[in-house]
């Protein structure tokens, strides 16, 4: 798995490409979330198109960026969910708890609703 | 401890994570020779990412002087795959439920979850020798 990532008005766009299934290159998606909550941004989204698959590991630290930014009155949008990613999301019913876009500019607008 | 060993259908890594990439390449390349459609090979490639996590840190305890082995079986209408390792085993039953409203947001425990629904049999086996997972995904 590679990451980009970049801000906008203010806002994180996360990029991963590849799989997230654990490892080195995981933590690394961990640890940048984090890295960003700790340098005070609080509206973050991860673009997920480039995203192969990912697996429950891949998950987890979506969970963990979720709830990290929320205890800090942040939120953490998710953009362009693949259809194995959303069918994951589905079953395992995280659908349920993350607000999910179409595109990375409907995820930054909605930060202003 | 050796590197990852590859005997035909067969690979077999020391408990780490950092060889998954390695388990990865050799399954889908095994599976694209196959045939199979690219939607398929991507549910076996997560289940077995799932199951050797799994193997690495619950059977194994990520002791990197045990390993992990992954065989790949075909035949006319499924693909059949065998995830073993050299722990003290550990009882299915006992899982959590990861649907369940207090295990929502909790950030591991859906790795069996997710086997089970992407596949179509998943036999766990556990004995003091290690675990042996057994599962198949029909082709059609």
């Amino acid at each position: 798995m590679k990451l980009s990532d970049r801000i906008e008005n203010g806002i994180v766009i996360m990029e991963p490409k590849g799989k997230i299934m654990g490892g080195p290159d995981a933590t690394l998606l961990h640890d940048k979330l984090h890295e960003y909550l700790e340098n005070e941004h609080r509206q973050i989204v991860i673009d997920l198109s480039k995203v192969e698959w990912m697996n429950s590991t891949g998950l987890g630290i979506l969970i963990s960026g979720y709830t990290s930014l929320k205890n800090h009155n942040g939120a953490l949008k998710l953009a362009n969910v693949t259809d194995k990613i959303q069918s994951l999301l589905t079953i395992t019913k995280l659908i349920t708890v993350f607000d999910t876009y179409d595109s990375v500019e409907d995820a930054i607008a909605s930060f202003s609703n | 401890m050796q590197k990852p060993v590859i005997n035909g259908n067969r690979i077999s890594i020391p408990s780490t994570q950092e060889y998954l990439p390695d388990v990865d390449i050799f399954i889908e390349g095994i599976l694209r020779g196959y045939g199979i459609n690219e939607s398929i090979i991507a549910d076996i490639a997560i289940s077995v990412s799932e199951l050797v996590n799994n193997a690495i840190d619950h059977g194994n305890k990520k002791n990197e002087e045990k390993r992990v082995t992954v065989t790949i079986e075909k035949n006319s209408e499924a693909v059949s795959l065998i995830v073993t390792d050299e722990g003290g085993g550990f009882n299915p039953n006992e899982l959590a439920d990861p649907l369940a409203e207090e295990n929502l947001l909790k950030e591991v425990g859906r790795g069996i979850f997710i086997v089970r629904s992407l596949m179509d049999n998943v036999d766990i086996a556990p004995s003091e020798n290690g675990t042996k997972v057994t599962f198949t995904r029909a082709l059609k």
